[in-house]
């Protein structure tokens, strides 16, 4: 690394990471990242909506160190996902037994999430592409190699299956996906090739 | 223009070929064929004229593609959607392939419908997944009752719409259980069996008794009432069940088996096809009609030609009852549905649309009248080769599986194209910015683009690139490939890559590209195990908008903007050559042929690459 990207905009973790230093991570103990993953200025990353445990839940006041203890995972962010400018991630939540509590969200590989996009989404499988300012509802599950179109509104609880294209509001299926997307360097299958030219000069 | 820039499409040649047909090569077409179809779209004026004459061997090396003319948009498509044969060796898009469905699966719940459920559900999910018959959005089971952390969850279960909170409460459906929703409410709207009155009304308090306080609409127990006392048809009741009216499904059923009990009864022969239950759609109908002509005919020619049928066919009649599917039109159904319409707690909100209407039996006419839609099965598919019918694309059945048992895509032959802007180092272009803007090309004005071509297959492959040296379409931009032809080497073994060191090409491509030098002429720009960087210079035409006076200007900008005329396509002829292993040809086709031998193929085909937008002034 030419000595630049030390004092670029980008912390480099050991596992690869490109944590924009202007990007917002809330709740660092609660997220859990793949490794070579670059999240981007202004991304707001909500670790801090992470599940209580059950006991805490029922005893609210009584006992708020315990979760500190015990930290659950949030949000778990796989390999070469690519989370770009001002995207939100927040882990989804749901009125379960008149309790509000918050679920784990789990990002694949090589997965990007556009530019202001929202996600809340229970899952995003691997190679999934959430254009920019689409917002995925809370405990969507986007299967792999979904592709989610610019600007979509995935209603809460749909389940987009693989290979799969959604767009409008709310999203539907429009159509599907070549047989050779996510196929290294093609369409689908960038991560990599995102992952290398970030934090670097021109 | 659906894809930001830079783009890569890539023409599947089955467009030029009205016919794809393995045996025969295009080259070999004769010219009379030719010359009706209409072969390459962008047939220039001056063009024309000197077809005929030279149209004997390959035009394509004659003719340019036109990425600009309408007929292209039907061969262009983005590579990983392009499919290959191996036995036709040729690229396959869509539009050559034919289909057949490896499985069915509900797109909401993933499970597989096995085939003999799929006719009789409808092509739909069976279990609970539904839509919401407003917004089309998957519903979720939800219960009612607001149950606390420690009670066990039960009671009244309705279906919800998270994205437009409609329920089933609106139109008065609570579940009793939370599986089996579409049984259920199957059983709730049609009135199938039995009697159809005691049934009817016997659902009607139910339907009374089980509407929410929620409904905003109070009318469904007053309506229906007063249609019983009419004795009308109910055109707003969503089931039809307070008449004694059969529901729709039950009335396609009675008609059914009413028309079929008609046909067997009319059938003038008692060994006619038409009287089995086999329905008319049957191919026994045809039987009927040729043996009629047929016959008629022969007995016309043994019987001196008297015209008089044999005997009167039986008539068949129409159904006269409720019970076999005869349905009277209401004394004064539209009045009332005019009526409803104009009044208060209808409003505009209360009647359904278009959309959500042809989703609906044909009688929905009010939003509280819907009802919630099983969801559509989707399919898995294989794809088959439409000439040669080798299977190209086999996915596995399970739906949750992304996995393919065969799947032949183009980049697995064809050398991936990338495109790229080259970012000269300052010394040598003055002021422009490093990275040119691709949606605003300065015209005039000459950039490098970077053309990669990766190979993904194990035999290297030798590259020979055209294009015109003038884009067609309005705009005239003049491209240069600076190094035609090249090899890319072949797609090794993972290990070696590995064993290389991971970086060695990451390090070779982009990083170095500002100290590379400038492009020159004759010389890749860039080499690695596998792929190829050629540079491409281009000169972005002006528009002709630009070259007039200010006045004509926005105008002409306009439409042409609308046409994406200012969008810089250049079409490249791709043509590869190389040594392919007869091994392999022998393994796909079982042909014995001599083993350690190298057969040399070749590919030939037309791809565009959208650089970008030309701007209309420097």
């Amino acid at each position: 690394m030419p000595p630049k990207a030390a004092k670029g905009e980008y912390i480099e973790t050991d596992t690869g990471n490109k944590i924009s230093r202007r990007s917002q991570i809330h709740g660092t103990q609660h997220i859990i990242l793949g490794g070579k993953t670059v999240i981007q200025a202004e991304a707001v990353i909500r670790g801090d909506l992470y599940r209580l445990p059950s006991t805490a839940a029922s005893t609210d006041p009584n006992n708020p160190p315990q979760p500190s203890n015990t930290p659950s995972v949030a949000i778990t962010v796989g390999r070469y996902t690519y989370i770009s400018k001002s995207a939100i991630l927040r882990p989804p939540s749901r009125l379960h037994r008149g309790v509000h509590s918050y679920y784990p969200l789990k990002i694949g590989d090589h997965v990007f999430v556009g530019e202001s996009a929202v996600v809340e989404a229970a899952s995003l499988g691997n190679h999934v592409h959430v254009g920019a300012g689409a917002t995925v509802g809370s405990m969507a599950i986007i299967k792999d190699f979904a592709v989610v179109l610019d600007g979509a509104v995935v209603p809460p609880g749909m389940v987009v299956p693989s290979w799969c294209v959604v767009g409008g509001r709310p999203a539907r299926i429009v159509g599907e996906v070549g047989e050779g997307y996510g196929v290294e360097g093609a369409e689908g299958g960038m991560a990599r090739e995102r992952y290398r030219v970030v934090g670097r000069p021109g | 223009m659906s894809r930001p820039f830079p783009y890569t499409y890539i023409s599947c040649p089955c467009a030029d070929t009205p016919v794809p047909d393995p045996a025969r090569k295009r080259r070999s077409r004769g010219s009379p064929q030719k010359s009706p179809t209409p072969e390459q779209p962008n047939v220039d004026n001056d063009n024309k004229e000197s077809k005929e004459a030279e149209n004997q061997d390959g035009d394509e090396e004659e003719q340019t593609f036109d990425p600009r003319s309408p007929r292209s948009n039907f061969s262009l498509y983005p590579p990983e959607q392009l499919l290959y044969c191996e036995d036709c060796h040729q690229i396959k898009c869509p539009r050559c392939i034919t289909e057949e469905i490896v499985s069915w699966y509900c797109p909401n719940c993933l499970f597989e419908t096995p085939s003999s459920m799929v006719r009789s559900d409808g092509n739909r999910c069976g279990r609970n997944c539904f839509n919401c018959p407003t917004c089309t959005v998957p519903l979720a089971v939800s219960t009612i009752e607001n149950v606390t952390a420690t009670g066990s969850q039960q009671g009244p279960w309705v279906l919800s719409c998270a994205y437009c909170m409609w329920t089933t409460l609106d139109i008065g459906i609570k579940f009793d259980k939370p599986t089996n929703i579409r049984a259920q409410l199957q059983k709730m709207t049609d009135a199938t069996a039995a009697p159809a009155l005691d049934r009817s009304r016997q659902a009607s308090r139910t339907f009374g008794d089980l509407k929410s306080p929620l409904s905003s609409y109070a009318s469904i127990d007053e309506q229906s009432a007063s249609r019983e006392a009419n004795g009308e048809q109910s055109a707003t009741k969503e089931d039809e069940t307070p008449t004694p009216d059969l529901g729709t499904d039950a009335r396609f059923a009675a008609l059914k088996s009413f028309y079929r009990t008609q046909i067997s009864e009319t059938s003038t022969s008692p060994g006619d096809p038409l009287g089995s239950d086999l329905g008319f759609s049957s191919p026994g109908a045809l039987n009927r009609l040729m043996s009629l002509y047929t016959s008629s005919s022969r007995l016309g020619g043994l019987y001196g030609g008297s015209k008089k049928p044999k005997s009167k066919p039986p008539v068949m009649r129409e159904a006269l009852t409720a019970s076999e599917g005869l349905r009277i039109a209401p004394e004064k159904g539209d009045a009332d549905v005019i009526e409803r319409l104009g009044s208060h707690e209808c409003g505009w909100d209360g009647v359904a649309s278009i959309d959500q209407r042809k989703e609906q039996s044909p009688d929905v006419r009010f939003t509280d009248d819907l009802l919630p839609l099983p969801c559509l099965l989707r399919t898995k598919r294989a794809k088959r080769c439409k000439s040669c019918k080798h299977i190209l694309v086999k996915p596995e059945t399970k739906p949750q599986s992304t996995r393919f048992r065969i799947r032949l895509i183009a980049l697995s032959y064809i050398p991936l194209p990338t495109l790229r802007p080259l970012a000269l180092p300052s010394s040598s272009s003055l002021m422009s910015s490093p990275v040119p803007d691709l949606n605003a090309l300065p015209p005039l004005r000459p950039i490098h683009v970077l053309l990669t071509l990766k190979n993904h297959m194990f035999d290297p492959v030798r590259i020979t690139l055209a294009t015109p040296s003038v884009t067609p379409g309005r705009v005239a931009s003049k491209v240069t490939v600076l190094s035609p032809q090249f090899d890319i080497g072949a797609n090794s073994d993972v290990w070696d890559e590995a064993l290389q060191g991971a970086s060695a090409p990451v390090t070779g491509d982009p990083r170095l590209a500002g100290l590379r030098g400038v492009p020159e002429a004759g010389k890749v720009w860039d080499k690695g195990r596998n792929w190829t960087t050629v540079v491409l210079e281009v000169v972005p035409g002006t528009l002709p908008g630009s070259e007039a006076e200010g006045g004509n200007e926005a105008g002409e900008d306009g439409t042409l903007a609308q046409q994406d005329g200012d969008v810089l396509e250049i079409p490249v002829f791709v043509h590869m050559e190389w040594d392919a292993e007869a091994q392999l040809e022998q393994q796909n086709v079982g042909k014995a042929s001599k083993p350690d031998d190298l057969v040399a193929r070749e590919l030939a085909y037309w791809m565009v690459l959208g650089v970008g937008r030309i701007k209309t002034s420097l």
